[in-house]
């Protein structure tokens, strides 16, 4: 199979939808003539136009409204939010009107419109370019979270998220644009709601998002020399969560270590371990550790940025204390 | 030493800037931090701030010019001519990601003006030289396009930025080159043995996504065998630590934890630790425990008459120290004769020489007789059990449980055998249980 890069992968998502359906457009900063600084929409404003590729002002919370109403009144729009540290740029229009609309309109409006953004740390970006804030929007009831990790998974998600009827929010690493997968030529969308057994294991389970399943599927390795079969899961949207694998999983390796690169505080990771808890107390044979970035604004240091994420080797280093049986965090 | 001022990175797409305004004529004086020239970007305009003091010299960029990030406009000297700079060593030129390396490579290079992979986006490590447009040797201008860089966005081309010869080349078309490292040597005389040679490929610092290298002290597999040593002792409550997987398992099977935690297994207890349990609840009572390297066992015995036996002694045959009479019961298990034994109470040690089994001929022996056997007394402690690995002689523990006491005795594998071991803790147990034995 051809092997592409994430963005590509995305840019042929975008394209494929809105060949596919006219109502489709593009709006954000620098998306048009600048294709991102990321350059992940490149050449869509030749294909499509300035009426369909729409370069805004700074003004997050400006466009994004417009995005909504546009949505509600039967556009589907999608909203390239430059960085996902901005979302905190666009809270009430995001939370308050797109997230609810449905709801509040006893169902005679609905909001399909996407907020495709990114995360990632060790980009040496500083503290407000660098943040993985999943956790925000995941928190609100009536938005989507979908936490592509590799390029087939950014195609197959996007289509998914443009043709879903209700506000998606699509994370991208941005630190994976570049990094090639194999993703098939013919058309093929991933559904919500279902996670991908990236490695088949026994002995403990690695459930990891985005950016950290690589990390995961690395410790993996390091874990298979040392005779620990580790089982690595991309529950891959995070809203919904595909439990049921989760839980298979845990039933049958009684551990888990869940690693997210969101802050560990109040994050992702403790959301995944509390379900995991609730409903597999009786198969677990340890308790489930939480590995999210260190809850520090993100340092511009490389040294110290590099220290402030999920590693191998210290995903590895907890897997074997868990199998070995050690007493962890002990009161 | 003068200082390259060279077109800043101001932007993330930011290939180049045009200078709007020159703040100081050629030859002024110039402050470090004062501002020397306005840029515009894509985005904005800026003003940029002198990085040193001295005069501008040198200027080459004029108003309205568009520059690439990265070329030196001019120079801040330290006079006015800047005569010095043909004579002095070449200033390093200034790179977004700091101050360039030097080349890593002890081979020796030539002198002259050192040329770095230049930074042209934020998120750039490295660029891919695409194609060098001189060759080693060949004259070349400052504005003359030196190579072609591709980062992940674009291919750019770059000038020379000084005149000369191309005295080195030290990257080849299609290498890739971390951004501020030398990867040209421009000279100002011809050079003599112009060089061309590959990079050294330099491993990304920080990719925490990289593959790491097999961890060097590999790690056992994780083996059921317990290790006492490291585990924390049993909760002081005396509730039994164990995972959720554990206990349901125990409960379905009918199996009891808390015999692990008598038979000294340390907790908490996991799934694995049920194979233990299994054998333990189908074996007898008085069960040993063979650790790798040495023998444990343990043995349960009613205290009454004990304890009535030390008041009898006391009061009938003045022998008040119950110290002496638990090593006169250690050293007639031991052996039946005469044994050196050191007793642990309270903190304290005191070692006795026994000679036979009458009571009362415990002496208390010199600090320099290395004893046979140790018996620590933990009775009034709230130990439950106790598995500390073997010593350097046979230890014999005393702990107290809800019914009587237990007894623990441990030692090396060499200090005896398994049945002489067994001979002696039960012998002990024994006089415990029933101290009139001792007298018979």
């Amino acid at each position: 199979m051809r092997e592409i890069t994430l963005s590509q992968a995305v840019n042929e998502a975008l394209a494929e939808e809105m060949r596919r359906d006219p109502t489709t457009f593009i709006l954000g900063e620098d998306v048009a003539e600048a294709g991102t600084p990321f350059k992940v929409l490149s050449g869509l404003v030749e294909e499509f136009g300035t009426e369909r590729v729409i370069d805004t002002p700074i003004s997050e919370p400006g466009f994004l409204g417009i995005a909504v109403g546009a949505a509600m009144t039967g556009a589907r729009p999608i909203v390239d939010l430059m960085f996902g540290d901005f979302l905190y740029l666009v809270m009430d229009q995001l939370c308050n009107q797109a997230a609810k609309q449905h709801y509040m309109s006893g169902g005679k409006l609905s909001v399909p419109m996407v907020v495709r953004t990114n995360l990632g740390a060790t980009r040496r970006s500083g503290a407000q370019h660098s943040q993985s804030l999943h956790a925000l929007v995941a928190h609100i009831p009536g938005l989507k979270v979908a936490m592509p990790s590799s390029a087939y998974e950014a195609k197959g998600l996007m289509k998914t998220a443009i043709r879903d009827n209700n506000p998606v929010v699509i994370f991208e690493d941005k630190l994976m644009y570049q990094d090639k997968a194999p993703v098939p030529e013919e058309e093929y969308l991933i559904p919500f709601g279902e996670a991908n057994i990236k490695r088949e294991g026994s002995d403990i389970t690695l459930i990891a998002t985005s950016s950290m399943v690589q990390v995961a599927e690395a410790a993996a390795k390091i874990l298979e020399a040392e005779g620990i079969s580790a089982e690595v899961i991309d529950p891959r949207t995070i809203v919904p969560l595909d439990e049921q694998t989760l839980l298979n999983s845990i039933r049958k390796t009684s551990r888990a270590i869940v690693i997210d690169e969101g802050h560990q505080n109040y994050g992702i990771t403790g959301e995944i371990a509390s379900r995991l808890n609730e409903k597999a107390f009786y198969y677990l044979d340890a308790p489930v550790l939480r590995m999210g970035a260190m809850d520090v604004p993100v340092p511009f240091s490389p040294v110290l940025e590099d220290l402030t994420v999920p590693t191998p080797e210290g995903v590895a280093e907890n897997a074997r204390r868990l199998c070995a049986g050690e007493m962890i965090h002990a009161a | 030493m003068p200082l390259d001022v060279i077109m800043p990175a101001l932007g993330m797409t930011q290939d180049t800037g045009v200078i709007l305004a020159w703040h100081k004529q050629p030859g002024a004086p110039v402050k470090e931090g004062e501002a020397l020239f306005e840029v515009e970007t894509d985005k904005a305009a800026m003003e940029v701030e002198a990085q040193g003091s001295g005069y501008l010299t040198s200027v080459s960029a004029a108003v309205g010019d568009e520059v690439p990030v990265g070329q030196v406009l001019a120079r801040i000297s330290e006079t006015p001519e800047g005569a010095e700079d043909a004579s002095e060593r070449s200033p390093q030129p200034q790179s977004s990601s700091g101050t360039p390396k030097a080349d890593p490579q002890d081979d020796a290079v030539p002198e002259g003006e050192q040329v770095i992979m230049p930074a042209l986006g934020m998120a750039q490590d490295a660029g891919l030289i695409v194609a060098w447009h001189k060759k080693p040797g060949d004259e070349v201008a400052a504005a003359d396009v030196l190579f072609d860089v591709e980062t992940d966005k674009s291919v750019v081309e770059v000038p020379a930025g000084h005149d000369g010869f191309v005295a080195a080349l030290l990257a080849e078309q299609g290498e890739e080159a971390p951004v501020g490292d030398v990867i040209a040597i421009i000279s100002r005389e011809k050079p003599d043995a112009p060089i061309s040679r590959s990079a050294k490929s330099q491993k990304r610092p920080g990719a925490t996504t990289a593959l790491p290298e097999a961890s060097a002290k590999a790690q056992e597999p994780a083996s059921p065998a317990r290790k006492p040593s490291t585990r924390p002792p049993a909760a002081a409550d005396g509730r039994i630590l164990a995972s959720p997987k554990t206990r349901r398992l125990a409960l379905e099977k009918g199996l009891d934890l808390s015999l692990l935690a008598e038979h000294g297994y340390p907790q908490p207890y996991h799934v694995k630790d049920l194979e233990t349990l299994e054998q333990l609840a189908t074996a007898p009572a008085r069960q040993t425990a063979d650790t790798a390297s040495g023998r444990y066992l343990s043995a349960e015995v009613k205290s009454d008459n004990f304890d009535a036996f030390v008041t009898w002694t006391a009061q009938e045959l003045g022998l008040t120290d119950t110290n002496a009479l638990l090593a006169g019961f250690a050293a007639t298990s031991l052996n039946g004769k005469s044994a050196n034994v050191a007793l642990e109470a309270f903190g304290e040690t005191r070692v006795y020489s026994i000679q036979g089994r009458r009571l009362g001929n415990a002496v208390q022996a010199g600090e320099d007789i290395t004893p046979d056997l140790r018996v620590r007394d933990l009775r009034f402690g709230r130990l439950t059990s106790v598995q500390t690995g073997p010593e350097e002689i046979p230890v014999v523990s005393i702990l107290a449980t809800a019914n009587g006491l237990k007894l623990t005795f441990e030692c090396r594998s060499e200090h005896m055998d398994a049945s002489a071991a067994i001979n002696l803790l039960s012998d002990f147990a024994g006089r415990i249980e029933q101290p009139l034995r001792h007298l018979l």
